[in-house]
């Protein structure tokens, strides 16, 4: 068979879709590193950079950015496609944040000048980025954020603390969300700014999760000054910057992929540890798959909506709550299933695919992250079914 | 003694028990020694072991007569979770399964043993998941806690239609780290450099295998009420949107579920230690325990799970001490059966309708 030719990144949006994803599995069957596939945790920048880089080199970095700026241009149903595929090759994410989060913030709101010294910077790994957006006392009440930027000359001076920012250790640019008015209803007292972390005045501390991986930080700001042309948008509209980003993000969390991915492993587990057979398995193991199979369908109903150029509403936080608590129980069956392995550290006899307890500890915190699924019921209950309070 | 003042004696004997136990198992709730024992071989301290033995707990269940203490289940159960609690590491319920099975086959380093100067740590066990005891003269035998600490391993091995005991000194051991900072080894039997020191140990086994589950069940108890309790600390301290979190509903109703998962597996327990204490044998003693067992097991994985969740972001950070007792759920859940297994046997010695 002829090797499917790959067109050049400015191509692939007039691309007819499956077409486009026969591309996209020829493109990562000829450059991705196959000792990347589906990582046992999240990677560093050391790790992924080469990655990072083959996606620049190739100019496949930014697929959702208008091809103006260097992005593909792919319409969302372009872009889920790709992000299918890549979560079926088991394609680690990368330091991210700027290519999904910053980038499409500045091209959305950022002035010219801003545009031009930031997303060429995020398109050649120069700028790496992360969010800075929960502080300690606030998390799921994020607008009760508290640290503080405060005018100076031609500076803010930025007072106060982040934490659970993922990445932190790797990046050398912070967006944030910061007060920058007190006595304003919270949400409207916010503003959203870009900080150099090389700037006199932050600390970044590795916090260790429960993987035992230091995979987000503490990150302290003792008045750091930031130049005021760093600030994008208006002063105190942050908030609403920052929410009319997360909606589309949400599609994401919801992606079935993870749990399907997890329901393989459950499988493979169970054959090894000679209980797939097993009648009282076999009922638990189909029950995740037709959740499993039921979430993809209800999944496609937003696909179709987003195809159709619609935007999506809150019911959306169903897809969060059903993605994340079945991959939660599709671990939790793992390691009941496992025996005394249950209590592993690592994966059983070496062997990547055969590793429950990382598969269970990787789940937890997918109901906490992105909106925990307490706020998303609470999400459901007002905004979908109407509930009062 | 009339029933009432037994009665009265016996939840003195359990209360003291439980007051001794503060001597390794902080009542406070300090685990910083905790802290400092993960993820270094052999994963608990050999002297803090040795108090173990100075407080008569190795040989709690071992009778008098033999330099035991002669104490029932219910008393045993009760340090266990007082020890869960605390997350004590060094490793009580494998020493009291070695001292059980010493103390009815009369031989081996029974006194050393009950003295915590010596851990012989029976190495029974030959794949995951199990009770049975096939006793294969050469199969390696696995899970073995923290067993770089291990003075000797008792191997039963099966002759004929019988399992006697071997004692290995020494051997060849590879260890794998464990989620709560301990290690799980494999041994590979070495019958040739072994001694055999009992001929017949399969009944003996069986009992101490039970009561080994039993305990377990019991220390995840311990845990789940140290873990509750921390959650509840939270709920009542942390606040957002303008309140203490342990106003939302959402949230108190989660915590009441908790606790009644922790209410029904004390009642199982309990119950269990007391029929043993009894005197139950056979398949009532099998079933109770398994009963107890299954229920345990799933209620410390549901209820540290829960817990973690209730703490949001910083549950999922290893400086918090929630995370510890999900870790040791993880390790000891399916120690001495998975609540699969247990539900399986309940069902084979429990017949229905018999009341
Ligand atoms: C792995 C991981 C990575 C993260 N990465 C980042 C990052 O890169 N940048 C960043 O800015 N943040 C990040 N976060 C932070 C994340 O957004 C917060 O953890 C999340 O918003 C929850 O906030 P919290 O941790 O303060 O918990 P809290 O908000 O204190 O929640 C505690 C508990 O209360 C519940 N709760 C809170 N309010 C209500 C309510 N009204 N009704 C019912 N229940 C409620 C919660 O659901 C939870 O169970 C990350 C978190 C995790 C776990």
């Amino acid at each position: 068979m002829d090797a499917l030719r790959i067109p050049a990144p400015t191509e692939l949006d007039s691309l007819e879709e499956e077409h486009f994803r026969q591309v996209v599995r020829a493109f990562l069957h000829e450059n991705y590193p196959e000792e990347l596939r589906n990582p046992p945790k999240r990677l560093h920048w050391s790790e992924n950079k080469p990655w990072y880089m083959t996606l620049a080199d190739k100019g496949w970095l930014c697929p959702g950015w208008p091809k103006e700026h260097g992005g593909l241009g792919l319409s969302p149903a372009k872009q889920i496609i790709l992000t299918e595929e890549y979560e079926r090759y088991g394609v680690a994410r990368t330091n991210d944040h700027g290519i999904v989060m910053l980038g499409p913030l500045v091209i959305k709101y950022g002035t010219e000048a801003q545009q031009q010294h930031f997303l060429p910077k995020i398109l050649t790994g120069e700028h790496i980025w992360c969010q800075g957006y929960s502080e300690p006392g606030a998390g799921s009440d994020l607008a009760a954020l508290r640290c503080e930027a405060v005018p100076d000359g031609d500076d803010y001076v930025v007072n106060g603390q982040k934490i659970w920012t993922t990445l932190a250790t790797d990046a050398n640019w912070i967006f944030l969300l910061v007060r920058t008015d007190k006595q304003a209803k919270k949400q409207e007292g916010i503003s959203f700014l870009l900080v150099d972390m090389k700037t006199p005045g932050i600390t970044v501390r590795p916090i260790i999760n429960l993987e035992l991986h230091d995979e987000f930080c503490e990150v302290f700001f003792d008045n750091v000054r930031v130049p005021k042309a760093n600030l994008v948008g208006q002063l105190n509209k942050g908030w609403d910057m920052a929410k009319a980003l997360l909606s589309f993000e949400r599609i994401f969390l919801g992606s079935p992929r993870q749990s399907g991915y997890a329901l393989s492993r459950l499988r493979i587990l169970a054959e090894r540890m000679g209980v797939f057979e097993d009648a009282e398995f076999q009922d638990r193991y189909t029950r995740l798959r037709l959740e499993l199979e039921d979430l993809k369908a209800l999944y496609g109903t937003f696909v179709a909506k987003l195809k159709r150029g619609e935007s999506l509403g809150p019911d959306v936080s169903m897809l969060k709550i059903i993605q994340t608590e079945l991959f939660q129980r599709i671990t939790d069956t793992m390691l009941e299933i496992a025996g005394e392995n249950a209590g592993l550290l690592e994966p059983m006899e070496g062997n990547r695919n055969l590793h429950p307890t990382g598969q269970f500890i990787q789940a937890r915190p997918a109901t906490i992250y992105g909106g925990s699924n307490e706020i998303q019921r609470n999400i459901l209950s007002k905004n979908v079914l109407g509930l009062p309070g | 003694m009339s029933a009432a003042l037994e009665d009265d004696a016996r939840a003195e004997s359990i209360r003291m028990i439980r007051d001794s136990a503060a001597a390794v198992a902080p009542p406070g709730g300090d685990l910083s020694r905790i802290r400092g024992l993960r993820f270094k071989a052999p994963g608990h301290d050999p002297a803090t072991f040795r108090q173990l033995g100075e407080m008569g707990w190795i040989g709690l269940r071992v009778p008098e007569a033999q330099g035991g203490a002669g104490l029932g289940l219910g008393e045993a159960c009760a340090l266990a979770e007082e020890l869960g609690a605390a997350l004590v590491p060094e490793p009580l319920i494998p020493a009291m399964l070695s001292a059980s099975l010493l103390a009815a086959v009369g031989a081996g380093p029974l006194e050393a043993l009950l003295a915590g100067t010596a851990l012989p740590l029976v190495a029974w066990q030959e794949r995951a998941d199990t009770l049975e005891v096939p006793g294969t003269p050469d199969a390696p035998r696995k899970f073995l806690v923290n067993a770089a600490a291990a003075t000797s391993f008792l191997l039963p091995v099966r002759e004929a239609d019988r399992i006697a005991l071997y004692e290995q000194a020494g051997g060849a051991l590879t260890l794998e780290p464990t989620q709560d900072g301990g290690t799980f080894g494999t041994l590979t039997p070495d019958l040739a450099g072994a001694s055999r020191i009992a001929g017949d140990i399969g009944e003996a086994l069986a009992l101490a295998l039970d009561e080994a589950a039993l305990l377990t069940g019991a220390y995840l108890l311990g845990g789940m009420e140290r873990a509750l309790a921390m959650t509840l600390d939270y709920l009542k301290t942390r606040s957002q949107f303008g309140k203490i979190i342990g106003t939302f509903q959402a949230l108190q109703h989660k915590a009441a579920d908790v606790k009644m998962q922790i209410a029904l597996t004390r009642a199982s327990i309990e119950a269990a230690a007391a029929t043993l204490d009894e005197g139950a044998t056979g398949d009532l003693r099998r079933a109770t325990v398994s009963r107890a067992k299954a229920r345990a097991a799933e209620s410390a994985m549901v209820v540290t799970r829960q817990c973690i969740q209730l703490h949001g972001g910083i549950g999922y950070t290893d400086d918090y001490d929630v995370g510890l007792y999900l870790r040791k759920a993880m390790v000891m859940a399916n120690q001495y059966g998975s609540a699969t297994l247990h539900r399986r046997r309940f069902m084979a010695t429990s017949p229905e309708g018999e009341e």
